[in-house]
């Protein structure tokens, strides 16, 4: 589903993604972990379509190159990016804001837009799945929210856009025990056959939840390791320093 | 109560006319020439009714008695004085110029209070299409009794389409009793090729209470000055305005608030929203007479600018001459939020309707604050049809090939 070569983006002169190879089949769930500065952030933000980037090599989604489209298009075609720092709107209504993008995707997959009661139904019943306050619908957009809050509120953003590829960014971080359960529950509710994700963290609580297909270690902004998930306990054990970057060569 | 003269013409070292482009505002007088008799007949079928109502926003809910002038004159076929409450009289004044001009006069006797709003129109149009563009003299005159409340919708508007220019000087006056409470909204949306130098001047009784809500939209060079007097205690005045300004418009406004008298409340709060090539300025001054005490005073000005050369400028302008005040005042200028901007697109929102949803965000403060929901509905739809065709200019100037960089980088 998502086929990555030979990735290289740099910000200012600087090469921060060196030569990423990636492949995530459909139905599959990957992580990716590694070191701050590797380049799991950048990785984000260019799949997202985030301007300021230098790129070369491939990205295709579902065998369309992603690089050339907009942000808006990439999401209309599946996929979607749940961000670290979700960043807040003052103004702009949450529910506004989420019926504005349900039915920009709807109506770009061909689907009839959702009126205001119908959305508001089924935002609420996405809400009490993922422990939210329906009141948060009357919020601006991440606004005042708490870290956790504006976690579940990517995660409800995701699961109203039923994207096929989820990108996370490092969405477990900064979360408490309940939450961290509650966002776990939310990503594993959406895990199907033919939805693919790539989870990108630094803690092994949530992946013991939401048991990946496979760990890959991001360092120098490129993939040096890849294994099953008890890479990733071997790593939270040693660290990345213990790592043999040409093992992976 | 007499109008309020206009002004001697200005010259650059006045300060309240130091961001108006005086050299072409003096040129587009000089070329302009008296309104003829009457309603133009080349335009009597576009001045009908259905014209009002969409100036004032019927369409939205915004209906009620209304008084409407055309070029400064008045028009009785357009007017409609029907449910006018009792104690409030809307009619003609004399304004003392020998030119055929009329005053739209609303009075409200004492303790008379009204909460539907009443409109005044003053609608500016070419005489032909090929004729010298016309010098038009609008004309209002306010005056509330002890003990009143008001709202007034002051609409200065035009022909959609117009392409011959028109002046429009336009003085409104206004004058609040002891107690009286006046909600005056002033929404200038003139053609797009027409001159407007607005003027309204208002003094303030005892206990009284102004709230006025300013929307600039329309013209090709527009000037909004405000004059607010606090002549007596206890007086409050709100001052809330916004402009967006697109293609080469130039918007100015100016603002002063006298506290001439003791424990009188200002509070002005200017939004401005430029793109392409568009210019907008606010100038607001605040002056604290000596031997007053307990004034309030606060300003604030916002602005966006949506394209690299689009410009805004505020500036404070402060006399303060007494010891016991309360006074802040501040400015910022920025552009759209890149990271937001980025956050809306990537849940599939197209680039123009994020644009749209984070500049309808910014005006809010101002769109939000309008307390009559008709006029809220009403002015909300004419600042974001303005702003997306101020965008859609602004894009059509930046045409790039990647649609996804059309952001601009500082």
């Amino acid at each position: 589903m998502l086929h990555i070569a030979d990735l290289h983006a740099s910000v200012a002169g600087r090469t921060i993604l060196d030569g990423l190879d990636l492949d995530v089949p459909t139905g599959e769930v990957h992580v990716i972990m590694g070191p701050n500065g590797s380049g799991k952030t950048t990785l984000t933000n260019v799949l997202s379509g985030r301007d300021g980037y230098d790129t070369s090599g491939t990205v295709t989604f579902d065998g369309i190159d992603l690089l050339p489209l907009t942000p808006e298009d990439r999401a209309a075609a599946g996929v979607f990016v749940a961000f670290q720092h979700p960043v807040e709107i003052p103004g702009v209504g949450n529910m506004y804001f989420l019926r504005t993008a349900v039915n920009s995707v709807r109506s770009h997959r061909g689907l009839p837009e959702l009126a205001a009661v119908d959305f508001l139904g089924i935002a609420k019943d996405h809400m009490a799945r993922l422990a939210m306050d329906p009141a948060f619908l009357s919020r601006s957009v991440n606004a005042g929210f708490s870290g956790g809050e504006k976690k579940r509120n990517e995660i409800l953003q995701m699961s109203m856009l039923e994207p096929r590829l989820a990108i996370l960014d490092e969405t477990d971080s900064g979360l408490d025990i309940d939450a961290l359960r509650v966002v776990a529950q939310g990503i594993e509710r959406l895990r199907s056959p033919d939805r693919s994700m790539l989870i990108i963290t630094h803690h092994t609580p949530l992946l013991d939840a939401v048991r990946p297909d496979h760990v890959h270690v991001l360092q120098g902004g490129r993939i040096v390791r890849s294994g099953g998930p008890e890479l990733a306990h071997e790593l939270e054990a040693a660290g990345y320093g213990t790592l043999p970057i040409e093992e992976a060569v | 109560m007499t109008v309020t003269a206009p002004g001697p013409v200005p010259t650059v070292r006045n300060e309240r006319w130091h961001y108006a482009p005086l050299d072409e505002i003096s040129a587009r007088m000089s070329r302009s020439v008296a309104p003829s008799d009457g309603a133009p007949a080349s335009l009597s079928t576009s001045l009908s009714p259905s014209l009002i109502d969409a100036l004032i926003g019927a369409a939205a809910g915004a209906t009620g008695p209304r008084i409407v002038f055309v070029n400064g004159r008045y028009a009785a076929g357009l007017s409609d004085g029907e449910g006018l409450p009792a104690g409030v009289r809307v009619g003609v004044a004399d304004t003392g110029l020998d030119n055929g001009s009329g005053a739209a006069a609303v009075t409200v006797d004492d303790r008379v209070r009204v909460e539907e709003p009443i409109h005044v129109v003053h609608v500016a149009v070419p005489d032909a299409v090929d004729a010298p563009s016309v010098l038009s003299r609008a004309r209002t005159i306010v005056e509330l009794g002890d003990d009143t409340h008001l709202a007034i919708v002051e609409t200065f508007g035009g022909l959609d389409g117009a392409t011959t220019p028109t002046v429009t000087e336009a003085s409104t006056t206004i004058r609040l009793g002891d107690r009286a409470e006046l909600v005056h909204y002033r929404i200038q949306i003139e053609a797009p090729t027409a001159t407007h130098l607005g003027q309204t001047h208002v003094d303030q009784g005892a206990g009284s209470a102004l709230r006025m809500t300013s929307v600039t939209l329309g013209g090709d060079i527009a000037r909004n000055a405000v004059d607010v007097h606090l002549d007596a205690a206890d007086a409050q005045t709100e001052l809330i305005g916004i402009n967006v300004t697109g293609g080469h418009q130039r918007h100015d406004t100016v603002v002063t608030v006298d506290h001439a008298a003791s424990m009188c409340a200002s509070n002005q709060r200017f939004t401005g929203v430029v793109d392409d090539h568009g210019r907008g300025s606010f100038s607001g001054e605040i002056i604290v007479r000596h031997g007053t005490s307990g004034s309030d005073a606060h300003q604030a000005s916002r602005n966006l600018v949506l394209d690299r050369n689009a410009e805004a400028d505020a500036r404070p302008w402060l006399r303060i001459l007494a010891d016991d005040v309360r006074c802040t005042h501040g400015a910022t200028v920025g552009r759209l939020d890149d990271d937001a901007l980025h956050y809306l697109r990537s849940r599939g929102i197209p680039f123009a309707a994020a644009r749209a949803m984070l500049i309808d965000a910014f005006v809010g403060d101002v769109t939000d604050s309008i307390e009559h929901e008709q006029v809220r509905h009403h002015v909300r739809a004419l600042v974001a049809a303005t702003a997306s065709t101020a965008s859609d200019q602004s894009n059509a100037s930046n045409a790039s090939p990647h649609p996804a960089r059309s952001v601009e980088q500082p």
